[in-house]
C-alpha cells in the first residue's frame, strides 16, 4: 500500500505521462519480486524522475588542486576509446546525453528528459537548454545528429556501432528534441548512452582534425589544459559552465606507470591524493598506512580466459569443453586474489546483476576432460599458449598461472605469454588463447550484447550463434528484470554450453585516497563525476 | 701453495649453487609450479622459507631458480670466451687489418651500456632464454678479446715465439700452446668475474619482467613478484636477493682467490 | 701541435664508432619495415594502411638510403616522434635527461671522493686493518646486484627504519629525501670497485724508488702521499671511474625503475617494452654518446695527469 502510493508520486522527467510499463514494474514491487532499487533504475530507464537522495554536505568552489594516479593514455577520438582510463580523463569535459550514478541508476545529462513509445521502438530525447561548449557555441540537435552518425556509419570502428546496431534512424525534431527510430524494443538505451565511447563531441570534430586533446571543445565542467600521454594532464575549472560550479580548481592526472605499489607509497608520501585503483597485492599495505582511506566496492568486472572458437585448436569445442572443466574456479579466486570475491561461472553474468538468470553451477571435473582430450585427438595432452597483458594487475598473471596447473591435471600444457599492458590492447581480440579484462556493465545483457553478439566488434572469441542473438534481442525488449531473468537463464546456459571461456570470479575493487578527499564515489564501471569531489 | 681462505669459502659456495641447480629436482622439497597455503612466513618444517603470494614453496623455487642463472650465465659466458679468445688471438699475433677490425668492432660493442643492448634486443627480437645468451655473450666476448688481445701482443714479441716460427710451427699451434697458456691466470680471474657479471644482468632481466616468462622460477622475477607484498611479508624479496647475491659474491671471492694466489 | 693531432684522431675514431653504432641500431630496428609499419600503426591496421605509411614515409627507398637520411634528420636534431608518447622525442628526451643527469651527477659527486679516500687510506698501508675492512666492504658491495641493493636499502631504510621514501616519483616537485635511495644504491654499486683500483695504484706508486727516496729522507707520510703519490695514484682511478660510466648508466636503468624515477632510464625501459622503435633508437644512441664521451675525457684526463705525455 505504502509503496504504491509512492509510484503514484512519480513523474516522467519531461512533466508527461509515465511510461505503460511503469505500472507493471510498480506491481513486481508491491509482489515482492523486485527490489526497491531495482524498481527505481528500470522506472528510470522509461523517463521517469528518480528524486535525488539527501545530499552531503557542499563544499563552495575552492582554489584546491587535486591529484589524480591514472595512466595517460591517447584519446585521439574519444568514441574509439578501449580504455576507461582515457574516458575519466574525457569525462571532466565532454558530457554524455544520459548519466548513470554509483547506485546504477540513470539520471539526465545533456538530455533532460527521454521518453520511449509503448513498444519501446521510438525514443524522444529533449536536450536541456543553455548548454554551451567550451568555445562559445550553444548546444544544439545538429550535435547529436553528428555524433550518431559517425558512431553508425558503415566505416565506423567505434564499438558503438555494433552496440546501437538497433537504431535505424535519428530524427531532429525541432531545436531541442530528436527522435530514435529501432528497429527492434530496447529497453536499457539510456543507461547504455552513458558508455565510455558515447560522450557528445562538438559538431566541428572531425573537420578540426578528429584529435581531442588537440582541440579540446566540450561542455562539462573543466577544460584540459595539458595533456602529455604517458606523463600528466591537468583540467581547470570553467567558470562559465552551465551546471552547479565543481569545487575544485585543478584536477592533476599523473601517470607514475605501471607499478601500483608505487601509487601507493606515493599516497602515503602525500604527493598525490586520489588512486585510480589499488589491486590485491596492495590491500594490506593500503590497511597499514594512516595516510590511505580504503574504498571498495563489488562490480561486475572480470577476467575472461576466453578461446577463440575459429582458431585451430578451439574450433573443436571438445577441447574449449576440455579447458572449461579442468579449470578450477574456485581455486584461482582464492589463491590469485585471496578469495576477495565471488567464484563465476564461465558465462560472464554476474549474480549480484539484477537480471541474472539462476542456473545450477558447473563443476570441476577432471576425468571428463580428459576423455573429451583425447576424443578430440590429443590422448597425450595438449599444449597451448596464454597471451595477456597485466592490464589492470599482476593478478591477471596469478590467476593465469593457477588455470596453469588445473590445466595441467588434465594435461593440458599452457604456456604463458606475458605482454606489456599496451601491447596486449593491440592483440587482445586476434590472440587465439587470452586473458582479456571486461570492465563492469550494470547489465548482463549489455555484456553479452556486446562481447558475444556474431559479429560484434569487441566480440574477442569469435562465438556466433544465430539462436543466441535472437534470444539477445527477445531479452533486451523485456522491461521487468523479474520476467527477463527465464530468458537470460536461457542465454547463460547457451554461453556457458559453447564453451567460448573460463571466467573464474568477479573479483571486488578497491582503491585508495587519502583521508582530506570527501566526495569521490567508487563507481562500479570506473566512470568517475570529478565535479562533485573536493579537499577538505 | 697455501690457499687464500676467501678462495676456499668462494669456492664451496659456487659448488654449493652448482649442485643444487644439477640437483634440483633431487633436492627440491616441492613441486616449485604447485600452490599450497599462499604466503606462509619463515619458519614452518614443511616449508622452512615460506610461501609465496601464489602458496608456491619459496624454497624451491629458490632451488631451481638457480639453474637459469646458472647455466644461462655459464652458457654466455663460455660463447664470449671461444669468440673472445679466438679473436684476441688473432688479432695480437697478426696484428694489421685484422687487429684494426676487431678492435673497432669490440670498442662499437663496448660504448654500449649493457642494458641498454639488450632493450635493443628486446625490441628487435623479443624476450627469450636464447636471446638472453645472445646479449650478454654480446656484450662479454669484446672485454675478453681485450684482454687476450694485450696478452697475445706482448708474448708475440718474444724470441721463442720467433724461433717456433723459423722451425715452421702452424699457427694454430702457436696461438693455442705458446701464447694462450701465458694468458691463463688472468683469464681464470676474468672468468669469474664475468660469471658473476652475466648473473646480474641475468637476475637485472628477471627483475625487469624480461626474463622467463611465469611461472618459471627466477630469483629477479622473484624479487618483482614480491614487491609490492614486501612491506608485509619481506621474506618473498629478501631470500632471493640473498641467493643471487650470494652467487656472485662467491665468484668475486674466488677471482680474488686466484689474484692473490698469483702474486 | 701534436696535441691538436692525437685529440682530432681520438675525436674521429669516436665519431667513426658512433657511426657503427648507429647503423647498428637501425639495422637491428629497421630493417624489417613491415615490422616497424605495425609498431608505429599498431596491429589493428589493415595491411593497405600500412602500405600507404610505408609510402609516404620513403620506407619504400633501400635500406642504405633509408639510414643515411635517418642520419641526416638525427644529426640536424629531428628524431621524430615517440609512438607510444605522441611526442617529439627531443622534447621528450630533454627533461629525462636532466633528471638522470641529476641522479648519476648525485652519485658521482658521492662516489669519487669516497672511494678515492677509501682507496688512498687502505693504500698508504697495504695489509692493515682499514684495508682489509675496505677490501671487504668493496667486495661485498660489489657483488649485490643493483636489484638486490635497492630492496636490501627499502627494507631497512624504508621498511624496518621509516625514515626515507620507498619511491622517487618527485610527483610532489624535486625532493632531496627521494633521491638519498637512489643515490646510495648507485654509490654502493661503484664505490667497491673504485677503491680497489686506486687501491691498487696507490700501492703501486707507494713501491717506486723516488716515494722510497723520501721516505728515507725523512718526509712525513702525509706530505708524501699528498705531494706525491697522488697525483700519479690518481691516473688509474679517473681512467676506471670515466670507464665505469656504462656500468652506472646500466645501472642507472634498474635504479630508476626500482624507484619509479622518471628518468632517462625509465623512458628507454618504457620504450623498449611499447615497441617505440624510434624512441629505442634516440634513447640508445644518446647512450652511446655518452658512454663514447666519458671515454674521451678519459683519454684526456690521462694525457693530462700523465707527466711522459704532458712533456710532449
Amino acid at each position: 500500500m505504502k509503496q504504491r502510493r509512492h509510484v503514484g508520486a512519480l513523474a516522467s522527467l519531461d512533466g508527461g505521462p509515465l511510461h505503460a510499463d511503469v505500472a507493471g514494474l510498480a506491481a513486481s514491487l508491491a509482489a515482492g519480486r523486485l527490489d526497491r532499487r531495482s524498481f527505481l533504475r528500470h522506472a528510470a530507464w522509461l523517463g521517469t524522475a528518480i528524486p535525488l537522495g539527501a545530499c552531503g554536505k557542499v563544499a563552495p568552489p575552492s582554489n584546491d588542486t587535486l591529484r589524480f594516479v591514472c595512466a595517460i593514455q591517447q584519446i585521439g577520438d574519444p568514441a574509439l576509446s578501449a580504455w576507461v582510463e582515457a574516458s575519466n580523463l574525457f569525462r571532466n569535459s565532454l558530457e554524455f546525453l544520459t548519466e548513470v550514478d554509483a547506485e546504477n541508476i540513470v539520471r539526465p545529462g545533456l538530455a533532460e528528459s527521454w521518453r520511449p513509445s509503448d513498444d519501446l521502438k521510438t525514443w524522444v530525447f529533449t536536450l536541456r537548454p543553455g548548454v554551451r561548449w567550451s568555445n562559445g557555441d550553444a548546444l544544439e540537435v545538429a550535435d547529436i545528429a553528428y555524433n550518431f552518425r559517425r558512431w553508425l556509419a558503415p566505416a565506423s570502428k567505434s564499438v558503438n556501432r555494433t552496440a546501437f546496431a538497433a537504431i535505424e534512424r535519428f530524427e531532429a525534431l525541432d531545436d531541442r528534441r530528436f527522435a530514435l527510430h529501432l528497429s527492434r524494443p530496447v529497453c536499457s538505451l539510456a543507461e547504455q548512452l552513458y558508455s565510455a565511447t558515447c560522450p557528445i563531441l562538438h559538431r566541428d570534430f572531425d573537420r578540426l582534425g578528429g584529435n581531442w586533446p588537440a582541440n579540446p571543445i566540450g561542455t562539462g565542467p573543466f577544460r584540459l589544459t595539458r595533456f602529455e600521454v604517458g606523463r600528466e594532464a591537468r583540467f581547470e575549472r570553467r567558470e562559465d559552465y552551465w551546471g552547479p560550479a565543481p569545487r575544485l580548481k585543478y584536477i592533476d592526472y599523473i601517470d607514475l606507470g605501471p607499478d601500483v605499489s608505487t601509487h601507493v607509497a606515493a599516497l602515503a608520501a602525500g604527493q598525490v591524493d586520489v588512486l585510480y585503483r589499488i589491486t590485491i597485492a596492495e590491500l594490506d599495505l593500503v590497511r597499514s598506512l594512516p595516510q590511505a582511506r580504503l574504498l571498495q566496492h563489488k562490480a561486475a568486472w572480470t577476467l575472461c580466459i576466453r578461446m577463440k572458437v575459429d582458431t585451430k585448436p578451439f574450433d573443436d569445442i571438445r577441447v574449449r569443453r576440455a579447458v572449461q572443466l579442468a579449470a578450477d574456479n574456485a581455486q584461482m579466486l582464492q589463491l590469485a586474489y585471496r578469495g576477495m570475491g565471488e567464484v563465476a561461472d564461465d558465462h560472464h553474468v554476474a549474480p549480484f546483476q539484477p537480471d541474472f538468470g539462476a542456473l545450477p553451477r558447473q563443476g570441476r571435473d577432471v576425468a571428463k576432460a580428459r576423455a573429451l582430450l583425447a576424443e578430440a585427438g590429443h590422448p597425450d595432452g595438449i599444449d597451448l599458449e596464454l597471451t595477456l597483458g597485466n592490464t589492470i594487475g599482476r593478478w591477471e598473471q596469478d590467476t593465469a598461472q593457477i588455470l596453469q596447473q588445473n590445466l595441467a591435471d588434465a594435461g593440458i600444457r599452457v604456456s604463458l605469454k606475458v605482454l606489456p599492458p599496451t601491447e596486449y590492447w593491440s592483440v587482445w581480440n586476434k590472440v587465439p588463447f587470452g586473458l582479456t579484462s571486461w570492465a563492469h556493465r550494470p547489465l548482463g545483457i549489455m555484456t553479452l550484447d556486446l562481447a558475444y553478439r556474431s559479429g560484434s566488434t569487441w566480440n574477442e572469441s569469435g562465438f556466433a550463434d544465430p539462436a543466441f542473438d535472437a534470444l539477445l534481442d527477445r531479452a533486451m525488449a523485456i522491461v521487468d528484470p523479474h520476467e527477463r531473468a527465464p530468458v537470460m537463464a536461457e542465454l547463460e546456459a547457451r554461453l556457458r554450453d559453447a564453451a567460448v571461456m573460463v571466467q573464474p570470479y568477479w573479483p571486488e575493487k578497491f582503491t585508495a585516497v587519502s583521508p582530506r578527499v570527501r566526495g569521490h564515489e567508487l563507481h562500479p564501471s570506473d566512470y568517475f563525476r570529478m565535479d562533485k569531489v573536493w579537499l577538505a | 701453495m697455501k690457499r687464500p681462505p676467501a678462495l676456499v669459502i668462494g669456492v664451496a659456495i659456487v659448488a654449493l649453487w652448482l649442485l643444487v641447480a644439477v640437483f634440483a629436482p633431487v633436492i627440491a622439497p616441492h613441486d616449485p609450479l604447485v600452490s599450497f597455503k599462499p604466503l606462509l612466513r619463515p619458519g614452518a618444517a614443511a616449508f622452512p622459507l615460506g610461501t609465496d603470494l601464489l602458496g608456491r614453496d619459496i624454497l624451491s623455487r629458490l632451488i631451481w631458480g638457480a639453474r637459469p642463472v646458472i647455466f644461462l650465465s655459464l652458457a654466455a659466458t663460455l660463447i664470449a670466451y671461444i669468440i673472445g679468445v679466438g679473436a684476441g688471438l688473432l688479432a695480437g699475433y697478426r696484428r694489421g687489418v685484422l687487429d684494426a677490425g676487431f678492435s673497432f668492432i669490440a670498442n662499437v660493442i663496448l660504448s654500449f651500456p649493457v642494458l641498454v643492448l639488450y632493450l635493443v634486443v628486446i625490441v628487435a627480437l623479443g624476450p627469450s632464454y636464447l636471446n638472453v645468451v645472445i646479449a650478454v655473450t654480446f656484450g662479454s666476448a669484446p672485454a675478453v678479446f681485450r684482454i687476450v688481445r694485450a696478452i697475445a701482443i706482448d708474448i708475440a714479441g718474444r724470441d721463442y715465439i720467433a724461433a717456433a716460427v723459423t722451425q715452421g710451427e702452424p699457427t694454430w699451434r702457436i696461438l693455442l700452446i705458446e701464447i694462450l697458456p701465458n694468458a691463463a691466470p688472468a683469464l681464470a680471474v676474468d672468468f669469474c668475474l664475468r660469471l658473476g657479471y652475466s648473473a646480474i644482468i641475468i637476475g637485472s632481466l628477471g627483475f625487469l619482467g624480461l626474463g622467463l616468462p611465469p611461472p618459471a622460477p627466477d630469483w629477479g622475477g622473484m624479487v618483482t613478484d614480491g614487491r609490492a607484498l614486501a612491506f608485509a611479508f619481506p621474506h618473498l624479496v629478501i631470500f632471493p636477493c640473498i641467493a643471487i647475491s650470494s652467487l656472485v659474491l662467491a665468484l668475486s671471492l674466488i677471482a680474488d682467490g686466484l689474484r692473490e694466489a698469483r702474486q | 701541435m701534436r696535441v691538436a693531432a692525437w685529440l682530432g684522431r681520438r675525436i674521429g675514431l669516436l665519431l667513426l664508432t658512433m657511426l657503427a653504432v648507429s647503423f647498428l641500431v637501425h639495422l637491428a630496428l629497421e630493417v624489417n619495415v613491415d615490422a616497424v609499419a605495425v609498431k608505429v600503426l599498431g596491429q589493428f591496421s589493415t595491411p593497405d594502411q600500412r602500405a600507404a605509411w610505408l609510402r609516404e614515409n620513403g620506407y619504400d627507398a633501400p635500406f642504405l638510403l633509408r639510414y643515411l637520411r635517418w642520419l641526416g634528420h638525427f644529426a640536424s636534431g629531428d628524431w621524430g616522434r615517440s609512438t607510444y608518447y605522441q611526442e617529439d622525442i627531443v622534447k621528450l628526451i630533454l627533461p629525462r635527461l636532466a633528471a638522470s643527469a641529476l641522479l648519476a651527477g648525485a652519485a658521482l659527486l658521492v662516489m669519487v671522493p669516497l672511494s678515492l679516500a677509501l682507496g688512498i687510506a687502505s693504500g698508504v698501508r697495504a695489509g692493515s686493518l682499514t684495508d682489509r675492512g675496505v677490501s671487504l666492504f668493496a667486495i661485498l658491495t660489489t657483488s649485490v646486484p643493483d636489484f638486490a641493493m635497492a630492496a636490501f636499502l627499502t627494507a631497512i631504510f624504508v621498511l624496518g627504519l621509516g625514515w626515507l621514501p620507498g619511491v622517487s616519483t618527485m610527483a610532489g616537485g624535486f625532493s632531496l629525501r627521494e633521491l638519498v635511495l637512489p643515490v646510495m644504491v648507485l654509490v654502493l654499486a661503484s664505490t667497491g670497485y673504485l677503491a680497489r683500483m686506486t687501491r691498487a695504484s696507490m700501492i703501486e706508486v707507494m713501491g717506486q724508488p723516488y716515494i722510497r727516496t723520501a721516505l728515507l729522507k725523512g718526509a712525513s707520510p702525509s706530505r708524501i702521499v699528498f705531494r706525491h703519490a697522488l697525483r700519479n695514484a690518481l691516473l688509474t682511478p679517473v681512467t676506471v671511474i670515466m670507464l665505469q660510466i656504462p656500468w652506472i648508466l646500466s645501472g642507472v636503468i634498474i635504479v630508476e625503475v626500482f624507484f619509479a624515477y622518471r628518468g632517462f632510464g625509465t623512458l628507454l625501459y618504457q620504450a623498449a617494452l611499447n615497441s617505440d622503435v624510434y624512441l629505442v633508437e634516440a634513447c640508445a644512441m644518446i647512450s652511446v654518446v655518452a658512454v663514447v664521451a666519458s671515454q674521451l675525457l678519459a683519454d684526456i684526463a690521462y694525457a693530462a695527469l700523465d707527466p711522459r705525455l704532458r712533456g710532449k
